[in-house]
């Protein structure tokens, strides 16, 4: 025994310095006989001396291992917090000597595990060889300490690494992408490495770089160590580079140029450090395969996402940013984005079309725009559906969509819906579309995934999602009745204007209507055109006649129009003076014996006069309303007059004839010498003071309409209803909201004609309860007593 | 606007489809004639908005009304209203409606369950007679009964002092105005 302790301290030591606690310094190549005298004392110990100085030496070598290596190595990654932000070259540098410090100690540990196993297999039992010393026993305690005693930041250090090696890298793509005038790039520092040009040591750089991940590839670390902090900055490169070339250019397409930049670049980056620039083996070939999987992935994600979050410009400026638009599509190909995509878009509309400050003329812009764009990305409609349904919503609230929509379809405007109505699409019937689906079943497509079943099943079929442009904005009020009573108002305000009208362009735009909305619908519409071509001839035939032309004052011509047909016109009265009158009755008889059976209701306060005013040394020749020229007639007799007593003249009440004065008084002929008193001006100058205040009153004479507006027809429906509301009431007692809905359908429908909502009857409803007409409590609606 | 109110205009092509709207939804077999007169009977009753009388469909069946009615001014009945109901057969207008007080009216010619003695509901009925029309008769005959052929013998017996009638009559119905 005293030999052993002897054998102990002088050559078992010799061979394995790590038993007295030393683990740095490499070992001087022990003597042959040392060894040798070593593995003989063992031998004569027979195997279980072996066997138990083998689990000594491993059990010391773990210790060191989890006790000394790794906490050293670690040490290097707790830097004070400041530093990590000021300097990554110090990082950079540090990261460098812990790695070189990890792999001498490696090797060091390596030469215990060498000498180990060749003890083994001197000795005697060699059967048990395999299971005493595992080759790669080492490198496995180590990964395993590595990863057990992970601080929690170590990632900085690893990430300012590989940012340093990354610049270094790309430094020449760097170069070949900017051209910076050579003169002035050689006073910037070289962006590989932050030191001026002339001293510029990225070659050295990059051969420290590429040791250390040679050490670390070595110890079969880098995957684990660095993997993270490498997804990490090559995600934080990707969304930068994204940002950098593709962020708001929409008129070109960008993946193709951004794979060929992560292959290019990101890709050869990683192959250079998993592979230190040798051929790569299999293993670490599947290593960057992986890599280039999930980056690939990730670089379409954050593209797609910096598209969609952008994708309101893109809608605005479609059909130009439709390669930004086949960009995306190819994206949701790969990547499930749907539900994203739909939410953001909605968020977006939301916030840039749908408040009170945007014009309604806009929103519709927006609208067609968001209906071709999104149609482009996704032809089955169904993201359209949900993405707009809050445009629609909103729209319905305006009260002048309608008229809007109507102006759009006839006139030259920035929604193109006029453009779109030319193309002359019919729409087709729900039945020959399913039938065609039937028959069609090989290119039948199933709805897009991704998407709340609930809310497709609620949505309308397949057929109203791929519905035309004109159809989708007509759909806003599910109903074409609306808008084509609109477009007959239109019309009607547009025959009346100009009277000497051309109606070629009117006929045209109806042509194309009828195509879209059917005849029966616009047949009124046909009929006023008619009308207005049959004026003409009438007129040409009663000036023609001679009866009716002798001791004619003036030329009238008239416009009749069937009141059947037209829509009904507001409720204005204006009383003609006698001697105008009279001239209307002669016209009138003329007629009359021109068409027999009929006679004319003339309709005063709609029309156009050319009059002639002689006043003081002036003349004036003007084409004004009726009303006015009667006003100014009634001025010539008499060059005073009260509002009231001309008011009761002719016919017209105070309030509107007072509108009707301002016109003159802005031409100057009449003022208001005392209130509600007014006075002919003889001559020019002559004006007083109240005139001048007037001044401002411009006439908007002209843009009134002469047709009840379709909110005025509404309120008469309306009122058919409330009469059957108060019958349904006075007899049953109280009724709850859908009960008198459902009895309105039932028996008063067919005498308003148009569909009333249960929304518009709620609204109208409670409108008779501010009124007291009604009382509303428990849910049920009776009549006030 | 008034060709759609006027019952000429649109009386055919709208009448038309909510019957065949009434033929889905009830099990009766709809006479198309009736319920189209009723529904035409029904606008006119709402258009002309008469004072005193009314009648309205009692749920999705146009051939049961209800209608109302106010006593007429002058009379014991001012000041107090009745509710009727109005069955309607599938011969009418060919064969008069059934019509009964819900409200328990205290009359000569009314008996205690509602039914009534009015000679144009039963043989003098006529085509021309519309809802409006037997309203009207029933408004009038509150205030002129026919005490020849009594169906409420204490009413007819009371009739002849309006005083007493009168308070009798008041505190039969606040008693059941509400049933």
């Amino acid at each position: 025994m005293c030999d052993f302790s002897k054998l102990w301290s002088s050559d078992v030591v010799k061979i394995f310095p790590i038993l007295c606690g030393s683990t740095s310094q490499i070992l001087q190549s022990p003597k042959e006989e040392v060894f040798q005298n070593v593995c003989r004392q063992m031998s004569e110990l027979g195997s279980v001396g072996i066997e138990t100085l083998t689990d000594i030496v491993k059990l010391e070598m773990r210790s060191t291992i989890r006790n000394v290596i790794v906490p050293k190595f670690w040490v290097h990654f707790q830097v004070p917090r400041k530093e990590t932000v000021s300097d990554p070259n110090a990082l950079f540098a540090k990261f460098i000597e812990a790695v070189n410090e990890l792999h001498e100690s490696y090797q060091y540990l390596l030469q215990m595990q060498t000498r180990l196993i060749q003890l083994n297999r001197n000795g005697p039992s060699k059967t048990l060889e395999k299971q005493v010393v595992d080759e790669n026993g080492t490198k496995t305690w180590l990964r395993d300490a590595m990863l057990a005693q992970l601080p929690p930041n170590f990632d900085v250090v690893i990430g300012a690494f590989y940012s340093v090696h990354f610049r270094l890298f790309t430094k020449d793509i760097y170069f070949s992408s900017n051209t910076i005038d050579s003169e002035v790039l050689s006073d910037l520092p070289c962006t590989g490495c932050n030191f001026e040009v002339q001293k510029c040591c990225c070659q050295k750089l990059i051969e420290m770089v590429n040791k250390t991940n040679q050490k670390l590839l070595e110890l079969g670390l880098i995957d684990r160590l660095a993997g993270s902090s490498m997804t990490a900055l090559i995600k934080q490169k990707i969304k930068e580079h994204i940002n950098d070339t593709c962020l708001g250019i929409f008129d070109r397409s960008h993946l193709k140029e951004l794979e060929t930049w992560l292959q290019d670049v990101i890709m050869s980056w990683l192959r250079n450090i998993f592979t230190g620039g040798k051929q790569c083996d299999i293993n670490e070939c599947e290593t960057i395969q992986g890599f280039k999987v999930k980056l690939t992935y990730f670089m379409y994600e954050t593209f797609a996402q910096s598209v969609i979050s952008r994708f309101f410009s893109i809608i605005i400026d479609y059909p130009d940013s439709t390669p930004a638009i086949n960009d995306l599509k190819i994206c949701m190909e790969k990547i499930d984005m749907r539900v994203y995509i739909t939410k953001t878009l909605r968020n977006a509309l939301e916030a840039r079309l749908l408040h009170p400050g945007v014009n309604t003329m806009d929103i519709l812009t927006g609208y067609v725009a968001a209906i071709k764009a999104i149609r482009h990305l996704d032809n089955t409609g169904v993201i359209l559906e949900m993405v707009t349904a809050p445009i629609k919503d909103y729209l319905r609230k305006r009260n002048d969509t309608v008229r809007r929509v109507v102006t759009g379809l006839t006139e030259e405007g920035p929604t193109d819906l006029s453009e779109e109505l030319a193309k002359g699409e019919s729409v087709k019937d729900g039945k020959d579309n399913t039938t065609d689906e039937l028959s069609n079943w090989e290119n039948w497509e199933p709805d897009p995934f991704g998407i709340d079943p609930n809310i497709l099943r609620n949505t309308s079929s397949k057929i109203m999602r791929s519905a035309d442009i004109i159809s989708m904005v007509v759909d806003i009020y599910g109903s074409k009745e609306l808008f084509m009573v609109e477009y007959r108002n239109l019309m009607a305000d547009r025959l009346l204007a100009q009277l000497d009208f051309n109606s070629e362009k009117e006929i045209r735009n109806l042509e194309l209507l009828k195509i879209r909305f059917g005849e029966s619908l616009l047949h009124s519409c046909e009929v006023m055109l008619k009308d207005v071509t049959d004026s003409k001839r009438i007129n040409s035939h009663i000036h023609g006649d001679g009866n009716c032309n002798e001791n004619q004052l003036f030329d009238i011509s008239s416009l009749i129009v069937s009141a059947q047909f037209w829509p009904s016109f507001n409720k204005e009265s204006l009383q003609l003076p006698e001697e105008i009158e009279n001239e209307f009755k002669k016209y009138t008889k003329a007629y009359e014996a021109y068409k027999g059976n009929r006679t004319l209701n003339w309709r005063t306060v709609t029309g156009r006069v050319n009059i002639l005013i002689e006043i003081g040394d002036r003349t004036m020749e003007m084409t004004v309303a009726p009303t006015q020229a009667v006003i100014i007639y009634h001025f010539q007799n008499k060059s005073e007059w009260g509002l009231e007593e001309l008011s009761s003249l002719i016919k017209v009440p105070p309030s509107a004839l007072r509108r009707r004065m301002s016109f003159w008084q802005n031409h100057g002929l009449i003022s208001e010498t005392h209130p509600g008193v007014f006075t002919l001006i003889e001559k020019e100058s002559e004006k007083s003071q109240f005139e001048e205040m007037n001044i401002t009153d411009a006439d908007e004479e002209d843009l009134e309409s002469a047709m009840a507006s379709a909110s005025d027809q509404r309120e008469e429906e309306l009122q058919v209803f409330w009469s059957y509301i108060v019958g349904m009431l006075t007899n049953l007692d109280s009724m709850p909201i859908d009960r008198i809905h459902q009895m309105l359908k039932l028996f008063a429908s067919h005498s308003g004609g148009v569909e009333f909502t249960q929304d518009e009857l709620k609204h109208f409803l409670q409108r008779k309860v501010r009124e007291h007409k009604l009382l509303f409590s428990g849910g049920v609606y009776q009549l006030a007593k | 606007m008034a060709q759609n109110i006027s019952p000429e205009q649109s009386g055919g092509a709208g009448g038309s489809s909510s019957v065949k709207h009434n033929d889905d939804s009830l099990p009766i077999k709809d006479n198309h004639a009736v319920s189209k007169r009723l529904h035409k009977e029904l606008m006119n009753l709402m258009m002309a908005n008469e004072k005193g009388i009314s009648a309205f469909p009692d749920g999705e069946n146009i051939f049961k009304w209800v209608g109302t009615i106010a006593g007429p001014t002058n009379t014991v009945y001012a000041a107090q209203t009745y509710r009727l109901s109005l069955d309607f057969p599938n011969s009418y207008p060919y064969a008069a409606p059934v019509v009964k007080f819900l409200t328990p009216c205290f009359h000569p010619n009314v008996d205690l369950q509602g039914a009534i003695c009015l000679d144009i509901l039963k043989d003098k009925w006529s085509a021309l007679y519309d809802v409006r029309t037997i309203l009207l008769s029933i408004q009038s005959l509150l205030g002129e009964p026919n005490n020849e052929s009594p169906l409420n013998a204490q009413a007819a017996m009371m009739w002849n002092d309006q005083k007493e009638y009168k308070k009798y009559l008041d505190a039969f119905y606040e008693k059941h105005k509400d049933t």
